[in-house]
């Protein structure tokens, strides 16, 4: 394949990706667009109703808040045990490896079955309740957090560090946390904002489990479906926008993160 | 050293709770008391769950394959390229991936609808005979972009890492271009590549958000069904959802489970 011929393949695929979101933009600023190829006029009106629009204002903070909860329990529960299997119990670091496929072998779909009967009903009576959604949050978590850490974890001379800790009547809690948690801190942060970008998407448990008793930006985003063109692409573009950020913010991270890698 | 291990437990008790419990009780649900397997019969029974279940394949088996295939070719075309370019074409991907699901759709709807900017368009120029977004080509073409945005990040890395010498010496043998990688580029990393395919593959006939915002319950889809039994007004049948989430569970892992048994032979040998 020639050089030239490739060039013009990539160029051609990167115009097809840009175009939807160049006409959806286009269609957020356009107030009348019905009859025409180009919109007649061009306005901020939809942009400012929509961003000051309470029901929307509402979803994303509650995003917000089930995501960053969501993101909390996972550090807390996720991150010491992968650095605990990696150090101290390797077999059992084997089946988180696997554990990666976890999100797509098991369909949130299926889950959600299963949650409707299990919390439903005394002891963990919980279902409908945002608690739920942020408990099952975690597990879509995992795979980020496994990958990013341990890719981390593995330059890292651990074992070493600790056994020099011990020489020195520093216990391993120490070392892991004030040598190790450092070391592996860019990659945690990582994971953090691809996971955002994750939970801020997802539509599955936020419908079925919850649903309008605690509508998400995706929820909100699924119910204005039937509104006009303008006011769902305003809603669009303020989403991809959001994403891009995050993107920005993960680049940035990985590239500090990067320095010290291989 | 053994006590430290410990610290797994608190995860393992939060998946034990939120993955092994819930699962469980689908698989023994699934069973019917008295006549275990009446709910497996009915599903084999009822043409509008196998309808479902020949739908969602032929979807999903079509989008990965044309999915695998639209992310290779960028991928390779990539390699020749400086690090800079693979890394925008991954960060694409993962826009892509987030963007999947509910935005996706309604993005499809604004160009592709029935009063879309695109499909307005096209019909001036006499283009859009025959095309319907939510149809089955609707379907297609909405899977299709997050199939080939995972496909991207999962793919691109696989065929970066083949070793550059094997390709100069494939092009000094007069094996260059094309025919290096029909004969040799990707059947080095088949392995890899088929890996990626049954993750794809699970990940289509997994997907609810797609299907349910472009057709709501009139899309003949799997999870569509089993969602419908579950948010309905009446639950009816939760037996009937169990039994129908085992039957996606078994078609999306087998293949997954398959890939990897095949894998694993190869390396031994």
């Amino acid at each position: 394949m020639s050089r030239h011929l490739s060039g013009s393949f990539l160029f051609l695929l990167a115009g097809l990706f840009a175009l939807p979101f160049l006409a959806i933009a286009l269609s957020a600023v356009a107030t009348d667009w019905s009859d025409a190829l180009l919109p007649r006029h061009i306005g901020l009106d939809v942009i400012t109703s929509v961003l000051g629009d309470p029901r929307f204002q509402a979803s994303v903070l509650r995003s917000l808040a089930i995501s960053f909860t969501a993101l909390a329990l996972s550090l807390a529960l996720i991150v010491p045990a992968i650095v605990a299997a990696h150090v101290y119990w390797p077999a059992l670091d084997r089946w988180f490896a696997r554990l990666v496929v976890l999100p797509y072998a098991v369909p949130a779909v299926v889950l959600v079955v299963g949650y409707l009967r299990v919390f439903s009903q005394p002891p963990v009576q919980i279902n409908g309740t945002p608690t739920l959604l942020a408990l099952a949050y975690v597990p879509l978590c995992f795979p980020m957090l496994y990958v990013n850490v341990k890719n981390a974890l593995q330059g890292l001379a651990v074992r070493d560090w600790l056994d020099a800790g011990r020489l020195v009547g520093a216990t391993d809690e120490r070392v892991l946390l004030c040598v190790v948690l450092p070391m592996i801190a860019p990659a945690i942060g990582l994971a953090c904002v691809l996971n955002l970008g994750i939970l801020m998407g997802e539509f599955v448990y936020a419908n079925l489990l919850v649903g309008g008793r605690f509508e998400t930006l995706q929820i909100y985003m699924f119910a204005q479906r039937s509104e006009s063109g303008s006011v769902t692409s305003v809603i669009i573009l303020a989403y991809f926008l959001t994403l891009l950020l995050l993107t920005a913010l993960a680049i940035w991270l990985s590239a500090r993160g990067g320095t010290d890698k291989r | 050293m053994l006590s430290r291990r410990l610290y797994v437990l608190p995860f393992l008790a939060l998946l034990a709770l939120i993955v092994v419990w819930p699962l469980s009780t689908v698989v023994v649900g699934s069973f019917k008391p008295g006549a275990p397997l009446e709910h497996y019969a009915y599903i084999l029974g009822s043409r509008f769950y196998l309808k479902a279940f020949s739908v969602t394949l032929k979807l999903s088996l079509l989008t990965t394959a044309l999915g695998l295939a639209i992310a290779v070719l960028p991928a390779i075309a990539l390699r020749a390229r400086s690090r800079r370019l693979s890394d925008l074409a991954l960060t694409i991907g993962n826009i892509g991936a987030n963007f999947a699901g509910v935005p996706s759709v309604l993005a499809f709807m604004i160009l592709l609808g029935s009063n879309g900017i695109v499909t307005k368009l096209l019909r001036e120029a006499g283009l859009m005979e025959g095309f319907d977004l939510y149809s089955w080509s609707g379907l297609v073409l909405t899977y299709l972009f997050f199939q080939v945005s995972i496909g991207t990040v999962l793919v691109l890395p696989v065929i970066t890492a083949i070793p550059r010498d094997i390709e100069e010496a494939a092009d000094l043998l007069g094996q260059g271009g094309a025919r290096f990688w029909a004969s040799v580029g990707l059947p080095v990393v088949w392995r890899q590549l088929l890996s990626v395919a049954t993750l794809l593959f699970a990940n289509a006939m997994g997907t609810y958000a797609t299907a349910y915002t472009l057709m709501g319950t009139s899309a003949q889809i799997v999870t569509v069904r089993i969602g419908e039994l579950v948010a309905g007004d009446v639950f009816a049948d939760p037996g009937l959802a169990n039994a129908l989430s085992i039957c996606l569970l078994v078609v999306l892992i087998a293949p997954i489970l398959l890939a990897q048994l095949l894998t694993a032979k190869g390396t031994k040998a």
